[in-house]
């Protein structure tokens, strides 16, 4: 059980993170010439014969989104590269920006091309100020070299200022267009009207990643990792009770134990050295338990055997001695403090939630809270209000997480 | 009030010169103002909503929303965060530390949500820096070094 190097750089890389060498040795150069030679379609066709995902959270078809906003109607298009990274636990995408940011910039510009845009977006989240600075410094590199200009595509960042919202994607646009950065209904969906009423391709950092090193090889070349249903690598993202927190590149297919436990990996549990539970994927993710996480592989269809999904990457890990209720609690004001409030099921669902949790009656009441869930996963607006009470759910299915003291 | 030969009114509009006069840059706006003022006060608002052309009462609501821009006059957000991860490992004793250092100086101590550094957790974001694997002592320092001029 190695780690794979593709999106992040060979360990001792010798260029810098942001110069021209970099785009050269990482193959970057050679994938964005070879991208601007092929017809669109013909780009598009190669993202959608990769199997690429979308790696934000919802893992939607990478290639099935760009021909769709390809095939919009409308003059002006934009792309956006998302970057607000708020969720719980998530730290990959600042990982790849710091040592890498000429990869998913790469992805962008190749993207812009395919679907026809001049202008594209680096919205990056308040926080990440160092970080901002090394994504400034890359964009001037290709802008350097002439791959971002006004013969090619215009890229500007944006600053967030501190709203979990705000990396939903049309919540995003509304932030950039200058409005509260409230969500808006679906459809029309981004592909159709985004940015401005006109079609727009919003993607992941580390999405945009995958299509970079997807044209500095090939689909053969990146298929040779990954499940058939999943190609590729993914990014996970280990913190807590683990002795090596930190950002690891797997295959998909992975077992979930052995990213916790390898050695060149996760290490192995931390804290008292006995697993208690994983919460995979963000705030919004599942708790697995100790035979779930021996029992899964890192991809869709063995993770959703067990209700879960890879969400964000993000993996959390508790020892036995965690409360869960404490943890629940803290995600539940998270999500009370962060709904936007536009729409009821959210809004009161949040606060109902967080009242149950604060009485600390989370364990008794779960028929209410399960009624309570279902009413706003299907009536929210937005993926924040359908998927807020998931993990609370995926903890009250497994009882055996409740901590007796 | 008399906007537009206000000295507020002319620090921003320094501030936002070449900016372009449109909606959509009024969060690149805020920010500029947020950066170079410490905080938005409801003056400086003012003169952005006049300069861009965006109502005041819409300047106030996006500004609002966001969290990064609630500092106040003479008193310097620091963040701490306190989210799961990083309450696992200590965060509470670095929120003590940057309180006690806090007293009687123009400083704000704020709980913050993930920051998006577990793995270095924990974590603490002041005067624009982020502190990884942060000690009490560490957190101390860097709050009494924090600018507020
Ligand atoms: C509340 C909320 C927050 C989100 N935050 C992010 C984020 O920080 N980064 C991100 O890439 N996607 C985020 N998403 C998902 C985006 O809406 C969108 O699906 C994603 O950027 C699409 O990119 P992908 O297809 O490459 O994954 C969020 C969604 C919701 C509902
Ligand atoms: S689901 Fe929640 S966050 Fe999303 S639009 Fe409704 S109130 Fe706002
Ligand atoms: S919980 Fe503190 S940085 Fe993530």
């Amino acid at each position: 059980m190695t780690e794979i190097r593709r999106l992040l750089p060979e360990t001792g890389i010798m260029s810098g993170p942001t110069s021209v060498e970099r785009l050269t040795e990482r193959g970057f150069e050679r994938a964005m010439a070879r991208a601007m030679l092929m017809t669109p379609s013909d780009i598009i066709a190669e993202v959608s014969q990769s199997g690429i995902k979308g790696r934000g959270g919802a893992a939607f078809p990478t290639g099935l989104k760009w021909s769709m906003v390809s095939q919009a109607p409308g003059a002006q298009k934009y792309v956006v590269m998302n970057a607000d990274e708020s969720e719980l636990g998530t730290f990959k995408d600042r990982v790849l920006l710091e040592q890498d940011p000429l990869g998913p910039l790469s992805g962008l510009v190749i993207a812009a091309h395919a679907v026809g845009a001049r202008k594209a977006f680096c919205y990056i989240r308040g926080e990440y100020r160092e970080v901002e600075q090394v994504l400034a410094a890359a964009i001037e590199t290709l802008r350097r070299v002439g791959l971002v200009g006004p013969d090619t595509v215009e890229v500007e960042i944006r600053r967030g200022a501190g709203a979990y919202i705000a990396g939903e994607e049309t919540a995003l646009f509304n932030s950039i267009e200058g409005m509260r950065p409230e969500p808006r209904v679906k459809p029309p969906f981004p592909t159709n009207k985004g940015l401005w009423g006109s079609p727009t391709l919003i993607q992941n950092v580390e999405t945009l990643a995958n299509v970079a090193v997807l044209f500095a090889h090939d689909v053969e070349w990146f298929k040779a990792y990954g499940t058939k249903d999943t190609p590729g690598t993914k990014l996970v993202a280990l913190s807590g009770h683990i002795h090596r927190p930190g950002v690891y590149e797997v295959p998909f297919g992975t077992p979930v134990a052995d990213i916790l436990n390898a050695p060149e990996l996760g290490g192995s549990v931390a804290g008292t050295g006995r697993l208690g539970a994983v919460l995979l994927g963000g705030a919004a993710g599942t708790f697995l338990n100790a035979a779930e996480v021996q029992n899964t592989l890192l991809d869709y269809p063995s993770l959703s055997k067990v209700g879960a999904s890879i969400g964000s990457g993000a993996m959390m890990v508790f020892d036995d001695t965690v409360d869960l209720t404490w943890v629940l609690t803290k995600m539940a004001r998270f999500f009370a403090e962060e709904s936007c409030g536009q729409c009821v099921p959210c809004r009161i669902g949040t606060r109902r939630i967080l009242e149950i949790a604060e009485s600390g009656n989370l364990w008794s009441r779960t028929q209410d809270l399960r009624e309570l869930g279902q009413a706003m996963r299907d009536a929210s607006i937005c993926g924040l209000g359908q998927t807020a009470p998931l993990a609370l759910l995926s903890a009250l299915d497994r009882p055996e997480l409740r901590h007796h003291d | 009030m008399d906007t537009q030969n206000s000295a507020v009114y002319q620090v921003v509009s320094a501030l936002l010169e070449d900016l372009p006069r449109e909606r959509a840059q009024l969060l690149p706006a805020l920010w500029r103002v947020a950066e170079s003022e410490g905080y938005l006060s409801q003056d400086a608002m003012e003169a952005v909503s006049k300069i861009l052309g965006v109502p005041s009462a819409e300047v106030f609501g996006v500004a609002s929303f966001y969290s990064l821009f609630e500092g106040e006059e003479g008193r310097v957000p620091v963040y701490i965060c306190t989210d799961v991860m990083c309450a696992l490992q200590g965060a509470q004793n670095l929120k003590d530390a940057a309180e006690k250092s806090a007293v009687n100086r123009p400083i704000a101590v704020k709980e913050s949500a993930c920051l998006g550094q577990c793995d270095h957790a924990p974590a603490a974001w002041i005067g624009g820096k982020v502190l990884r694997r942060a000690s009490p002592e560490e957190v101390k320092t860097a709050v009494t070094e924090v600018r507020h001029d």
